[in-house]
C-alpha cells in the first residue's frame, strides 16, 4: 500500500467527519483575511482615501467581530479535529493490537515489548498528524489564493517583487528542515542512550556496587551525556537558524517593500493602508509555506510509520492497519466486549499426535529438529532435558506460541491447521516458564476475562497452593500486583499463573517449568493437588526436578534441539546417560560426600 | 536513615556550583541579548521615517537608505540570534551534563534502602527529567525570560516618548493580557496533564499486554485484552476533547486579548492623529510596536511557566543530593591479600530500625581463610541478610564483622568490594557487549580471558553461535539467553575478578543438575585459595563445603566441620540427609 492509498483508507474511516473537519478548519484560515484588510481601511481613513467610510469606531467593531467568528470556529474546529483524530487513530491501535494478539504467541511482535510500544503510540500519532494536517494544507491554499489576488489587485508589480523571492527563501529554508530531521534522530538517539544508561544503571545497581564498578558507569555515562551535547547543539543551532530565516522573512520583506514603495508612495499610488496590508500578509507567508513543509514532514514520517506498522504484522497485508470496525465511545455505554474468543466445541483427547516438528530460531538457527511425540489422553508427560535443550521451544512450537517450519500435529488423528488458535481452551491451557502478572487484580490476572462459575477460582488458587499466600495479601484476590501493583515473588508469579491455567476446563494442561521458583514442599503439594483435581485431563510438564518426574507415565529427554531418549523412570535410568546425570544430580549430596573427585 | 537539613536558597545554590564557572559565557550572552533588543526597537523607527519622508515627498534617496539598513539590521539581528542560541544551548548542556552525572553517581553511592524504595523509571525522572527541566533554567531563561522583559519595557518607554497617552494605554494592555492569559493558562493546563495520564495509561496497557502475548494467547483471553482496551476508550475521548478545548480557550484567549489590543492602538492613534499629535508614520510605529509586543507576552510567559517547574525540580533534586547514604565509607584499613578469614562478632541486625524481631541476633561465626561454608536454613532464617552484611550494604545494628581480623567498617567500600565478590540467583544482564556485561566496563580484562571463563563454565558453543563474538549485544534483562544462560554468564562475572571472598547465594537455583555438574570443575578451580560462602536452601548445592552452618531465626542453630556433622547422628544436617531429599529446608 502506498503512502497516498493509506491516506486515503485512512480518511474514509470516517469521511463525513473528515469534510466537516476541513470544513471547518478552512473558515478558520480564511477569517484571517479580513483583519488585513480593516487595518487597510483604518490607515487610508486617517488620510480619507478609505473606501469603507464606516468610521474609526466601524472599523475597530469590523476588527472585534472577526476576531470572534474566529474564536467560534476554532471551537468548531477542535471538536471536529479531535472526533476524528481520535477515532482514526484508536481504530489504528485497535487493529494492530488485534493482529498482535492472533499472532504465535512467542513471536507476536518482532521487536521487544519496550520497542512495539513506539509503534503503538509514535508511529500511530505521525499518522493521525500527517492525516489530520491534510486538513490545514486545503485551508491554507485557500488562504493563499485569496490573499495573492487581493495584493496582486492592489500592485502587481510589487507584489510579485516582494513575494516571489520571499517564497522561495522560506520555501529552500523548509526544505532544509529534511536536514534537521536527521539532526533530530541523531539527538534523539542520543537522548536515549543517555536514559537508557540510567535505566541501566538503576536497575542492576546492586550489580555494579558488587563489582565496585561505579567509576567505571559514571564515566561511561559521562561520555554519553557529552555525545548528547554535540548532537543537541547541532540540531538546536540548525533549528534556530531555520528560525531566524522564517522570523525574518518578515523584515525581509518589510525592507523590500520599503525599496520598492519609495516611488509609489510618493506618488500617492501606494498608500500606508495598502503597505499595511502589505506587511499583515507577510506574516503569513511564513506560516503557509512552514504548515504546508510541516504536512509534508509527516507525510513523510507517515510513510516510515507505515512500513514500520507493516512490519509489526509480520507479512500481514497493511490493508490489516484499516480494517473498518466500530468504537462505542458514547458516554456511559457498555463497550461492545468483542466476543470472547470461540470455545470451540471440546472433543475430549484421545490422542495427540506430533511428528517431525521443527523449528529454528532465524537468529541464531538454534531450535528444535524433528521432533515427534504422542500424548494419550489423561497422560502426565515430563519433558526434561539441560539448559538450552529446547524444553520451552519445543512446547511453545506444539501449542502455535512459535510458528513451526516444519511437522504436523494431529488431534484424535485430525490435522490441526493452525495450532495457535486450536490450542486454546477448551482444549488446552499454558503456564510460560516465565510469566507474566498485568497490573489488576490478582483475581483479574487469574480469570483473564474469564467468568467464575461456581467457585471454579477458589478451586484453582487451592490447586495451585496459593491460599497461603492469598490470605497473606492485603485485599486477598482484590490486591492489585504486576508491574504496578504488589510485586510477587517468583515463586508466587508462577504459582498464579498456574492458577491462571487450572481455572480453564481443559483437556491437556501444559506447565513450563512451574517449579523452578518454588521450594520442594511446595512442589510436591503442587502435584499433589493437580493429580487429585485434573480429572481426565493430560498433563504436559516441562521440568528437571525429581517431584515431576516421579509422576511421570512417559518422559521425553531433549539434548540439543531433538529428543535422546524417551519411557519411564526406570527404562531411562537403564538407557539414558542424560537422564542419569539429571536424576542423580538432583541428589548429589544426599550422602553428605563430595562425589566428584 | 535520610537526612536532611535547610541550608541556603536551592537557587543560589545550583547557580553558584554549575553556573559560577561559565560566567564568561553568561556576560556574552548578556551583551548579545542587549545589541539584539537594541535592534528589535530600532528597525520600526526607520519604518517611521520611510513614511514621513514618503508622505511629505522627500528625496528617494534617504528612502532607499533607510530601506538598506532595515534589511542590514534585520540580517545582523538574526545572525545574532543564532550566535546567542548557540552559546546559551552549550551552556544549558554543559551545566546539566555535569550535574546530571553529579546526581547520577551520588544514587549510585547510596545504599539498599533507598534503591529498594525508588523504581529506576522514578531515577530517570529524577536524573534525566528533573535535570532537563533545568536546562532551560540555566540556559534560555536568562535570554528569553530578561530578554523579553526588557524588550517590553523598551516598547513601552518608546511609546511613552511618543504620547504619555499610548505608553499609559499600553502599559495597562500589557499587565491585563499577562494577567488574563495567566489565568486561562491555569484553568485549562491541568487537562493536558490528564490526557498524559490518560495516555500513559492507556500505553502501559499495551506495554504489559505485548509483554505476556503468549499467556494471552494460549490462555485464550484475546477477546478480554480487546475488552479492556474498548473500555478505556470513552474515557479518554472525554479527556481529548477537553484539553483541545482547554488549547482552543487558551489560542481564542490570545486572538481577542491581542485583537483588543489593536483595538486600543487603533482608537488612541486614531484620536492623536486627528488631533494633529502625531505624523502618520508614528500611527504606523504605533501599530508595529502593538504587533511586536505579543511576542514578549507570549515568551515571558512560557518561561514563567518552565520557571515554576525548574522550581519544583530543584527542591527534588536537591532532595536527593541531601539524601545520605547511612553506610558511610570507612578510613581505608587495607584487606590481607589472598584468602580472608571471616569472622561474625555477636552480630545484631533489623532490616527496621526500631522493629520487633531482629532478622539476626547476637549471630557468631567463624571461617578460616580459604574454606568452604555452607549456609543452610529455611527462606527468611536470615541466609541471604549476612551475604549482605559483608558486603555493607547494610550495617549491623551490635557488633562487628572482620575479614582477615580487619572490622569491614573500616574499610573503603570500593576497596571491600573488590575482595568480596558474590553471585545471587537474580539476572541481572544490561544492554550492552557481552564484554561490557562480563567485565563491567572495564578494559584491563584481555578478551582472551573472557573467552577461557565462557569455555571453562561450559558456554563456549553459546559464545560461538553469537554474531560478533564479545561485541554481541545483549538484551536488557537477558533476552535471547536462556535464564540458565544468564545466571552462567553472572558467574563469569566473579571469575574474571580476584576476590578473597566470594559469595554464592542461591547461585544455581536456575542451573538444572546437569549443567551444575558441568562447572563443578570450573567451580573447584574458582575456590581454589579463596575463601568461599554458599548459601542453599537444597543440600546438593553445599555438598563442597568444609564447613556446615544451619540458621534459624537468625541464630546458628548448628555449626562444624561437615563430615563431622554427618558422621554425627544426633545432628540436624544428619537428619537432613537422612531423610533423603531436602524437604526439612523447603
Amino acid at each position: 500500500m502506498t503512502t497516498f492509498q493509506f491516506l486515503r483508507r485512512l480518511i474514509m474511516l470516517r469521511p463525513l467527519l473528515y469534510v466537516g473537519n476541513a470544513l471547518a478548519w478552512t473558515v478558520i484560515y480564511l477569517i484571517p483575511i479580513a483583519p488585513g484588510l480593516i487595518t487597510q481601511q483604518f490607515f487610508d481613513s486617517l488620510t480619507g482615501s478609505d473606501s469603507l467610510k464606516i468610521g474609526t469606531w466601524g472599523i475597530i467593531a469590523l476588527l472585534l467581530a472577526a476576531a470572534l467568528a474566529r474564536v467560534a470556529m476554532i471551537y468548531v474546529g477542535c471538536i471536529t479535529d479531535v472526533q476524528y483524530r481520535f477515532r482514526m487513530s484508536m481504530i489504528l491501535r485497535r487493529n494492530l493490537l488485534g493482529h498482535v494478539l492472533k499472532q504465535p504467541g512467542a513471536r507476536a511482535i518482532p521487536v521487544s515489548p519496550g520497542e512495539a510500544i513506539s509503534y503503538f503510540r509514535d508511529d500511530v500519532d505521525q499518522t493521525e498528524e500527517a492525516v489530520s494536517w491534510s486538513v490545514d494544507v486545503f485551508g491554507l491554499t485557500c488562504f493563499a489564493i485569496v490573499s495573492s489576488y487581493i495584493l496582486l489587485k492592489i500592485d502587481v508589480q510589487m507584489t510579485l517583487l516582494v513575494f516571489l523571492p520571499l517564497v522561495l527563501v522560506v520555501t529552500v529554508a523548509q526544505l532544509a528542515t529534511t536536514r534537521l530531521q536527521k539532526y533530530r534522530a541523531a539527538s534523539r538517539e542520543s537522548t536515549a542512550r543517555v536514559t537508557g544508561a540510567i535505566s541501566e544503571m538503576f536497575g542492576n545497581v546492586q550489580a555494579i556496587q558488587v563489582a565496585g564498578a561505579e567509576d567505571r558507569v559514571i564515566e561511561r555515562f559521562r561520555r554519553f551525556n557529552e555525545d548528547r551535547r554535540k548532537t543537541m547543539l547541532k540540531d538546536k543551532l540548525l533549528g534556530e537558524t531555520l528560525d531566524t530565516v522564517f522570523t525574518n522573512s518578515v523584515n525581509l520583506g518589510i525592507g523590500l517593500i520599503l525599496l520598492l514603495a519609495g516611488a509609489k508612495m510618493r506618488g500617492g499610488s501606494f498608500t500606508v493602508g495598502d503597505f499595511s496590508l502589505f506587511v499583515y500578509y507577510l506574516t503569513f507567508v511564513t506560516q503557509v509555506i512552514s504548515n504546508v513543509g510541516k504536512f509534508m514532514t509527516y507525510f513523510k514520517q507517515m510513510t516510515v510509520a507505515l512500513a514500520r506498522m507493516t512490519e509489526l504484522l509480520q507479512g500481514a497485508a497493511a490493508g490489516v492497519l484499516t480494517r473498518r470496525g466500530k468504537l462505542v465511545l458514547a458516554k456511559g455505554s457498555r463497550p461492545a466486549a468483542e466476543a470472547s474468543d470461540p470455545a470451540v466445541a471440546r472433543e475430549p483427547l484421545r490422542a495427540l499426535e506430533v511428528t517431525g516438528l521443527s523449528y529454528r530460531f532465524p537468529d541464531t538457527g538454534r531450535g528444535i529438529e524433528n521432533v515427534g511425540l504422542r500424548l494419550e489422553g489423561g497422560s502426565f508427560t515430563v519433558v526434561t532435558g539441560a539448559i538450552g535443550s529446547g524444553k520451552t521451544t519445543l512446547v511453545r512450537t506444539l501449542l502455535g506460541l512459535l510458528p513451526k517450519d516444519e511437522g504436523t500435529i494431529t488431534w484424535n488423528g485430525k490435522p490441526v491447521e493452525e495450532p495457535g488458535t486450536f490450542f486454546t481452551p477448551a482444549q488446552s491451557a499454558y503456564s510460560a516458564q516465565i510469566p507474566r502478572l498485568y497490573s489488576d487484580t490478582l483475581r483479574n490476572n487469574i480469570l483473564l476475562g474469564h467468568r467464575d462459575n461456581d467457585g471454579e477460582l477458589a478451586r484453582a488458587v487451592h490447586d495451585s497452593v496459593m491460599e497461603y499466600d492469598v490470605a497473606h495479601l492485603q485485599q486477598g484476590l482484590e490486591t492489585v500486583v504486576g508491574p504496578r501493583g504488589v510485586k510477587l515473588s517468583g515463586g508466587q508469579m508462577q504459582r498464579a499463573a498456574a492458577a491462571r491455567m487450572l481455572v480453564r476446563e481443559a483437556e491437556l494442561y501444559v506447565f513450563d517449568d512451574v517449579s523452578s521458583a518454588l521450594d520442594v514442599e511446595t512442589e510436591q503439594k503442587l502435584w499433589e493437588r493437580i493429580f487429585a483435581s485434573r480429572g481426565n485431563a493430560a498433563c504436559l510438564v516441562v521440568s528437571h526436578r525429581r517431584a515431576a518426574l516421579a509422576h511421570a507415565d512417559h518422559i521425553i529427554v531433549m539434548k540439543d534441539g531433538r529428543i535422546e531418549s524417551e519411557g519411564t523412570v526406570d527404562e531411562l535410568l537403564a538407557a539414558s546417560e542424560t537422564f542419569r546425570e539429571l536424576w542423580y544430580g538432583d541428589e548429589r549430596g544426599k550422602d553428605g560426600r563430595v562425589q566428584q573427585d | 536513615m535520610n537526612r536532611q537539613s535547610k541550608g541556603r536558597s536551592p537557587y543560589a545554590d545550583m547557580l553558584r556550583r554549575y553556573l559560577l564557572p561559565q560566567k564568561n559565557t553568561l556576560w556574552l550572552l548578556a551583551a548579545l541579548l542587549v545589541l539584539t533588543i537594541g535592534l528589535q526597537l530600532v528597525n520600526p523607527q526607520i519604518i517611521r521615517y520611510f513614511i514621513d519622508s514618503a508622505q511629505s515627498g522627500s528625496d528617494l534617496k534617504p528612502l532607499l537608505l533607510a530601506a538598506a539598513l532595515f534589511i542590514g539590521f534585520s540580517v545582523v539581528q538574526g545572525g545574532i540570534s543564532v550566535l546567542a542560541t548557540y552559546f546559551s544551548e552549550n551552556l544549558g548542556w554543559k551545566t546539566t551534563n555535569a550535574l546530571r552525572s553529579d546526581l547520577a553517581a551520588h544514587c549510585l553511592s547510596l545504599d539498599m534502602p533507598f534503591h529498594k524504595s525508588q523504581t529506576s523509571g522514578a531515577l530517570i525522572e529524577r536524573v534525566d527529567g528533573d535535570v532537563n527541566a533545568l536546562a532551560n533554567f540555566f540556559s534560555s531563561m536568562i535570554i528569553h525570560l530578561i530578554g523579553n522583559f526588557l524588550l517590553m519595557v523598551g516598547i513601552i518607554v518608546l511609546l511613552f516618548r511618543e504620547s504619555w497617552l499610548i505608553g499609559a494605554g499600553m502599559t495597562l494592555f500589557v499587565i491585563a493580557a499577562v494577567f488574563v492569559i495567566q489565568q486561562i493558562r491555569k484553568f485549562n493546563g491541568p487537562f493536558w496533564k490528564d490526557w498524559r495520564q490518560a495516555s500513559a495509561e492507556l500505553y502501559g496497557f499495551i506495554g504489559e499486554q505485548l509483554e505476556g502475548t503468549e499467556d494471552i494467547r494460549a490462555n485464550g483471553a484475546s477477546g478480554f485484552v480487546m475488552g479492556r482496551f474498548y473500555n478505556m476508550l470513552p474515557n479518554m475521548l472525554r479527556v481529548r476533547l477537553r484539553a483541545f478545548l482547554g488549547f482552543a480557550s487558551m489560542w481564542n484567549t490570545t486572538i481577542v486579548v491581542f485583537t483588543l489590543g489593536n483595538a486600543m492602538a487603533f482608537a488612541i492613534s486614531a484620536y492623536l492623529w486627528k488631533t494633529d499629535a502625531i505624523t502618520l508614520g508614528t500611527v504606523f510605529l504605533i501599530f508595529f510596536y502593538t504587533e511586536l509586543l505579543a511576542k514578549p507576552i507570549e515568551k515571558i510567559r512560557t518561561q514563567m511557566e518552565d520557571l515554576q517547574k525548574a522550581d519544583a525540580s530543584i527542591s527534588r533534586i536537591r532532595t536527593l543530593f541531601e539524601t545520605r547514604s547511612s553506610i558511610e565509607d570507612g578510613p581505608g584499613a587495607p584487606l590481607p591479600e589472598g584468602p580472608l578469614a571471616v569472622a561474625f562478632d555477636d552480630v545484631t541486625f533489623s532490616y527496621e530500625d526500631h522493629s520487633g524481631d531482629p532478622t539476626l541476633s547476637g549471630l557468631r561465626l567463624q571461617l578460616a581463610p580459604g574454606e568452604v561454608l555452607g549456609l543452610l536454613g529455611r527462606t527468611g532464617s536470615g541466609k541471604s541478610t549476612i551475604a549482605r552484611l559483608l558486603l555493607r550494604f547494610y550495617d549491623p545494628q551490635e557488633g562487628a564483622i572482620r575479614l582477615g581480623g580487619t572490622d569491614i567498617r573500616q574499610c573503603k567500600l570500593s576497596g571491600l568490594r573488590k575482595r568480596v565478590a558474590m553471585v545471587t540467583q537474580n539476572i541481572e544482564i544490561m544492554e550492552g557487549t557481552i564484554r561490557d556485561n562480563l567485565t563491567l566496563y572495564d578494559d584491563s580484562v584481555p578478551d582472551a580471558k573472557i573467552v577461557e571463563v565462557l569455555e571453562q563454565l561450559g558456554l563456549g558453543s553459546w559464545y560461538a553461535s553469537m554474531p560478533q563474538g564479545l561485541d554481541t549485544m545483549l538484551a536488557s534483562g537477558g533476552g535471547s539467553l536462556s535464564a540458565g544462560e544468564a545466571q552462567l554468564l553472572a558467574f563469569a562475572r566473579v571469575f574474571l575478578t580476584d576476590p578473597g571472598l566470594i559469595i554464592m547465594d542461591e547461585a544455581s537455583s536456575r542451573l538444572d543438575p546437569l549443567t551444575e555438574q558441568r562447572i563443578e570443575e570450573a567451580i573447584g578451580r574458582l575456590l581454589a585459595n579463596r575463601s568461599c560462602i554458599i548459601i542453599a536452601h537444597r543440600l546438593a548445592t553445599v555438598q563442597r563445603a568444609d564447613r556446615i552452618a544451619i540458621l534459624e531465626d537468625g541464630v546458628v542453630i548448628e555449626s562444624g566441620r561437615r563430615e563431622a556433622l554427618a558422621a554425627d547422628p544426633e545432628s540436624r544436617f544428619s537428619a537432613m540427609l537422612a531423610t533423603g531429599l531436602e524437604e526439612v529446608l523447603a
